[in-house]
């Protein structure tokens, strides 16, 4: 299959969450499912980027509806993001110049194949993740660490309150090993909040959802918030 | 009658998958399934002969710190007992001539795949890291530099990544400690965030290996060790690996 060459505001700009060739008969399925389901609003896609700039816009956009200022050409003048934010305490940080977001790093096919969901008043994100070739730990086997990734990145979504946030705990308990290649559901679901901490559980299973590959439990915090718990020592 | 047919199939090192059982592999009897010593499973691994490209060397990307305590841990590797482990691109060319379990093992024979930890190939923007392998104390210290890529928070490393290194450095300690193969559980707490280039050390113990389990703990520091970036621990299942039949 030919493709024409993507301009380079095209290739930050592409969307990766959508169908391609390298997507299995399940993930399409399944991606049809949650399409449906996103009809009568409840559910929404999350799009996802390779460029760590368009990706934050966009994942401020979907989850702090209010903020007008933060738009793509503002931000590709001005790399800091957190110094936009109303309420951040933070210093100005710039981006790494080369800074991507790694699970979007791949060509299709050999690495992090997935699409997320997100249901904002269950606060719920269901992943549809199929891992391709360059994720193996043992021969034919997905690494336990790209499993722990993507639980801890969909968790994430799951927390996801407007602000950046980060991981302050994560727990998983792997049950049975992922056949690379095959389609795995990521169900993720805020099931608590305390002061600023969130607290996300999650299960992995197979596309039927008769076999659980793994569980988790995590806690989330705003990034803000971790630094003072950083400062103060622990 | 069932428990002396599991003990005869662990000693002679073959492993079946019953139907119906919720575990992937029957439970085995510890003391006759594991003969390898660490010390036959680190040679196996290391390959000195070979031609395959060995990742965990220093390369142009390499921060200060990280090219400063490498040569430090190489100083060591002479006369300590620590040994430098290989990083080759898949975790099947660690163990030529030997093959997963019967539960374990995947038909297909695909030469395209990668160990995730190495599939980000240009120097410097995925994951560097280096581990090195203490025998008889069974401690490992992987020195870790994450790139570009990683990045979470801007300018630190995705806590993702970490966890991903963590279990890395988990599987090759249990592997080389005592034949673990599988994760069972990982469990980490951040406390602060890895700048992304910059060196962080994971320094892991293995802390008892019982009933087919290794238990593992690891802390994650900075260089001058004043920053504590994470606590975790991690649990392996033991599994021995079979001979290849010559064919």
């Amino acid at each position: 299959m030919n493709e024409r060459l993507l301009s380079s505001e095209e290739v930050i700009l592409k969307d990766y969450s959508v169908p391609n060739p390298s997507w299995s008969k399940d993930l399409r399925l399944l991606y049809d499912q949650y399409m449906k389901k996103c009809e009568d609003g409840s559910w929404k896609r999350l799009p996802s980027y390779r460029d760590v700039a368009v990706q934050e816009t966009e994942d401020f956009k979907n989850f702090f509806h209010g903020y007008r200022c933060l738009d793509l050409s503002w931000h590709f003048s001005h790399t800091c993001f957190s110094c936009a934010h109303p309420d951040s305490k933070l210093i100005k940080e710039e981006q790494m110049p080369q800074a991507r977001v790694f699970i979007r790093s791949y060509e299709d096919g050999l690495g992090f194949e997935f699409v997320m969901f997100h249901n904002d008043v269950e606060k719920k994100t269901v992943c549809l993740f199929q891992g391709g070739p360059y994720l193996q730990g043992l021969s034919g086997w997905l690494h336990g660490g790209a499993m722990a990734t993507m639980i801890d990145i969909t968790s994430g979504m799951a927390a996801s309150i407007g602000e950046r946030i980060v991981t302050a705990n994560l727990n998983i308990d792997f049950k049975r090993p992922v056949p690379l290649y095959s389609v795995v559901v990521i169900n993720s679901q805020l099931y608590k909040a305390e002061g600023r901490k969130l607290f996300v559980s999650c299960d992995v299973r197979s596309v039927d959802g008769k076999t659980l590959y793994a569980e988790a439990t995590s806690e989330k915090l705003p990034l803000s918030f971790f630094w003072l718990i950083c400062k103060a020592g622990s | 009658m069932i428990r002396k047919g599991f003990q005869v199939a662990a000693r002679l090192g073959y492993h079946r998958v019953l139907p119906g059982t919720p575990r992937i592999l029957p439970r085995l009897n510890t003391a006759a399934a594991f003969g390898s010593s660490t010390e036959s499973l680190v040679s196996r691994f290391c390959q000195e002969k070979t031609n395959l490209k060995d990742y965990a060397l220093p390369n142009a990307s390499w921060c200060p710190d990280m090219l400063s305590l490498y040569q430090e841990f190489v100083e060591k590797t002479k006369a300590d007992g620590w040994i430098k482990l290989p990083s080759f691109k898949s975790n099947r060319d660690h163990i030529q001539g030997l093959k997963l379990p019967s539960g374990l093992a995947v038909s297909s024979d695909k030469s395209d795949w990668r160990i995730f930890t190495r599939c980000i190939q240009v120097e410097g923007q995925g994951y560097e890291y280096v581990i090195f392998f203490h025998p008889s104390k069974k401690n490992s210290v992987c020195l870790f530099q994450p790139g570009p890529y990683l990045e979470g928070p801007p300018g630190f490393a995705h806590g993702g990544s970490l966890a991903a290194m963590m279990d890395e450095t988990f599987s090759k300690t249990a592997y080389l400690a005592g034949e673990g193969l599988l994760t069972l559980s990982l469990n980490i707490r951040f406390k602060n965030l890895i700048p992304v280039g910059s060196l962080a050390v994971l320094n892991v113990d293995v802390e008892k290996i019982e009933d087919q389990k290794l238990y593992m703990s690891c802390i994650t520091l900075s260089r001058d060790q004043q920053t504590v970036y994470a606590k975790s621990s991690g649990v392996f299942l033991q599994l021995q690996l079979e001979e290849e039949s010559s064919q």
